[in-house]
């Protein structure tokens, strides 16, 4: 034995629990990376003997068999393997079955086993299985498969230490075991695999199942597309309403350190800089974490739940017609949070014409980072009222309408793809359905608590840099103190706006937004800091100014026309510095990322031209 | 009295008979199989596409279910489980 740490992998069938084992296992001491050279997620963490040895754990992707259809399942055989570059190989394997579908997951397990490797087989969901009328014996199991088998309940941290006792004990007493061929064809070892599970099943009463009572709502051809239009409006109105408190109160309490700076630090450059820059700008941006969190806490119940494969399945027929699969669907809903791990999760797509499709519609989804936008517009010039006195907001439904355009407009998009340059076979749609879970409130809180981190830290960065280096351009040169021009007019950054205005003057854009969109090219909620830098400057000791909120002060400069010209803008711009690098990284080049921004801004220009031009037809100009 | 699964009716369970599996792709076939999806095997079909097309199809396989397109389906074929 050596004394390094010994590293375990948690491996399994999808849906077998993996994830919930290792949260349980880990607790928060993870770290989530990528494996070197492929985007595939890497998640270890560490954990503890019973007698304060430590281990690390790694949750590798789940698959069905050694034999990958997709990137990441790739991973997962090389990983086992020791064949993953970077990795060394485990010292052991904690195969993750599902107790309620044994004949399956033995399949895999089986296949696990005779790779001679130190094993614990965890007997995972048996509350699950008890509850489906399955009543297993695990010493039998263990016999047939000839290691450990421990039975866990990992939502409810049942058997945990009996698997860590389990994972030492094979360790340590490991005979290097001669390597067993697994069964030389398919139906063989799943021929095995089913006797096995036979042999371990104590009893077994046909109950029925209420996943498939619900189903047969849910996967209803109509009860269930209604359903699901239902959740998605839920969804949106959810952002805005609950949303708007937690909010305010952040805005409250960045008004609050501006008002301390100013009084602790004299006026002077320092002083701008942070208040008008930084606070600012990073603040303008911040606002908006619990709308982005409300959105990720849906989608994450939606998954937990195991909702999102029969929304999947749903769509299927709908994307199917445009030449993509109901696969990517959970990439493109991932995508209304933030495209990057939306196109990230197309790796699971096996069709390689198919994933390129997916990946190239995935800016079109109207992700968290618009939300600031919309917001601050939507807030400004969309009267908050009801529409014809029903309780649906008129705010909540123009966001609606915004999140729709998107679709429609990736639908469309796609459907022209799918028949000039990402031409191929028709894609294909093969998915296991999981039960019906309750989504577990720590599981959901962990996940929610990494995307708020990795939002805070962009908005530490990338947005606080941005609006730095934008403050100083709008900030000098000074304008004369005598001269009527506007300081925001006079800075290097004014003179740079003044000539993309000249391209998007007919389209409706004025200066100030002309300003906002060169340092939005960074991320698109950049441009809503930029707008409350450029306007921070702008009022500068004008009292008055500086109490008007950055939305009132909008209401004066903009037309109706002119604000939602910018909202059609951003429902295509491909206004994100993170997707395209996502993008060239995933597709291995400078192709698509390229052909993803050009297509994109023609269509943000359309949009937005089309939008002003009726607009003003109407009478809104 | 040999039928194809992509038209076996709803909630009726049948055994797969043959399958074709010149008719799909490596990957598809080895996806089916791992799911379990092979000749003397009993399946259910349980739904089948919503208002936009009849495709996909969900099927329960042992304690599984399982979402696979037509085109498939339409090359596995079944008769009544016994």
């Amino acid at each position: 034995m050596t004394s390094a740490i010994p590293s375990i992998a948690l491996v399994g069938n999808p849906n077998a629990g993996k994830s919930s084992l290792f949260n349980a296992l880990t607790g928060a001491r993870q770290k989530i990376a990528n494996y070197p050279g492929v985007t595939v997620e890497r998640k270890a963490g560490h954990a503890s003997f019973a007698d304060g040895r430590p281990l690390s754990l790694i949750d590798l992707p789940g698959t069905y068999s050694l034999t990958p259809a997709s990137l990441d399942e790739a991973v997962t055989r090389d990983v086992v393997l020791g064949k993953q570059a970077g990795e060394t190989r485990p010292d052991a394997l904690v195969v993750v079955v599902d107790a309620a579908n044994l004949d399956n997951h033995l399949c895999f397990a089986l296949e696990l086993l005779a790779l001679g490797l130190p094993t614990v087989i965890a007997l995972n969901m048996l509350d699950l299985a008890t509850r489906d009328g399955l009543t297993l014996d695990p010493e039998r199991l263990s016999r047939e498969l000839g290691v450990p088998v421990v039975p866990t309940v990992a939502v409810r941290k049942r058997g945990l230490a009996e698997l860590l006792a389990a994972i030492d004990g094979a360790i340590a007493t490991h005979q290097p075991r001669v390597a067993v061929a697994p069964p030389p064809n398919d139906a063989s070892l799943h021929q095995r695999a089913r006797a096995i599970a036979r042999a371990a099943t104590v009893d077994e009463t046909p109950v029925r199942r209420w996943t498939q009572r619900v189903d047969s709502v849910v996967l209803h051809p109509v009860a269930g597309l209604v359903i699901l239009l239902a959740l998605m409006f839920v969804m949106f109105q959810a952002v805005y309403a609950a949303a708007e408190a937690p909010a305010d109160f952040l805005e409250g309490g960045i008004g609050v350190l501006q008002g301390w700076v100013v009084d602790v630090l004299p006026d002077g450059f320092l002083r701008g800089l942070i208040v008008e820059g930084l606070l600012a700008g990073v603040g303008a941006v911040i606002v908006f974490l619990p709308q982005i969190l409300i959105l990720f806490l849906f989608i994450l119940l939606l998954e937990a739940s195991g909702y999102m494969t029969r929304a999947a399945f749903l769509m299927d027929g709908l994307m199917g017609k445009v030449g993509l699969s109901g696969r990517g669907f959970i990439p493109l809903l991932s995508s209304f949070a933030c495209a990057v791990p939306g196109i990230m999760a197309t790796r699971s797509i096996p069709d390689e014409k198919d994933r390129l499709t997916t990946i190239l519609i995935a800016p079109l989804m109207t992700c968290s980072a618009r939300m600031p936008v919309y917001t601050l517009v939507i807030g400004a010039f969309i009267p908050a009222r009801t529409v014809g006195g029903s309780p649906v907001g008129l705010q909540g439904l123009v966001l609606f309408g915004l999140f729709l355009s998107g679709i429609v407009g990736a639908l469309l998009v796609a459907w022209v793809l799918r028949r000039s340059v990402t031409k191929g076979n028709a894609a294909g749609f093969m998915m296991e359905m999981p039960r019906y879970q309750w989504p577990r409130a720590r599981d959901i809180g962990l996940a929610l608590w990494q995307r708020a981190w990795i939002f805070l830290r962009r908005a530490g960065t990338i947005i606080a840099m941005t609006t730095v280096v934008l403050w100083l351009l709008l900030s000098f040169p000074k304008a004369p103190a005598d001269s009527d021009v506007r300081q925001v007019d006079y800075s290097v950054a004014g003179h740079i706006a003044s000539g993309l205005e000249a391209v998007v003057r007919p389209i409706g854009f004025n200066h100030d937004i002309a300003l906002a969109l060169i340092p939005a090219m960074a991320a698109r909620e950049v441009a809503v800091s930029a707008l409350a830098t450029a306007n921070a400057i702008d009022a500068g000791d004008d009292e008055e100014a500086v109490a008007m909120s950055l939305g009132e002060r909008l209401q004066g400069r903009w037309s109706l026309a002119t604000a939602l010209a910018f909202l059609a803008w951003f429902v295509f711009a491909p206004q994100c510095i993170s997707t395209i690098a996502i993008t060239r990284r995933e597709t291995n080049g400078w192709k698509w990322p390229l052909f993803m921004v050009g297509y994109l801004f023609a269509l943000a220009y359309a949009a937005a031209g089309i939008t002003y031009w009726t607009a003003v037809a109407f009478g809104l100009g | 009295m040999i039928a194809k699964l992509d038209s076996s009716p709803l909630g009726i369970s049948v055994r797969i008979a043959r399958i074709d599996w010149a008719a799909m792709s490596q990957d598809e076939g080895r996806r089916l199989r791992e799911f379990g999806l092979l000749e003397g095997c009993e399946v259910t079909p349980r739904h089948r596409g919503s208002i936009f097309s009849r495709d996909p199809l969900a099927l329960t396989i042992g304690r599984m279910q399982v979402i696979i397109r037509a085109r498939q389906a339409a090359a596995i074929e079944v008769e009544p489980a016994a």
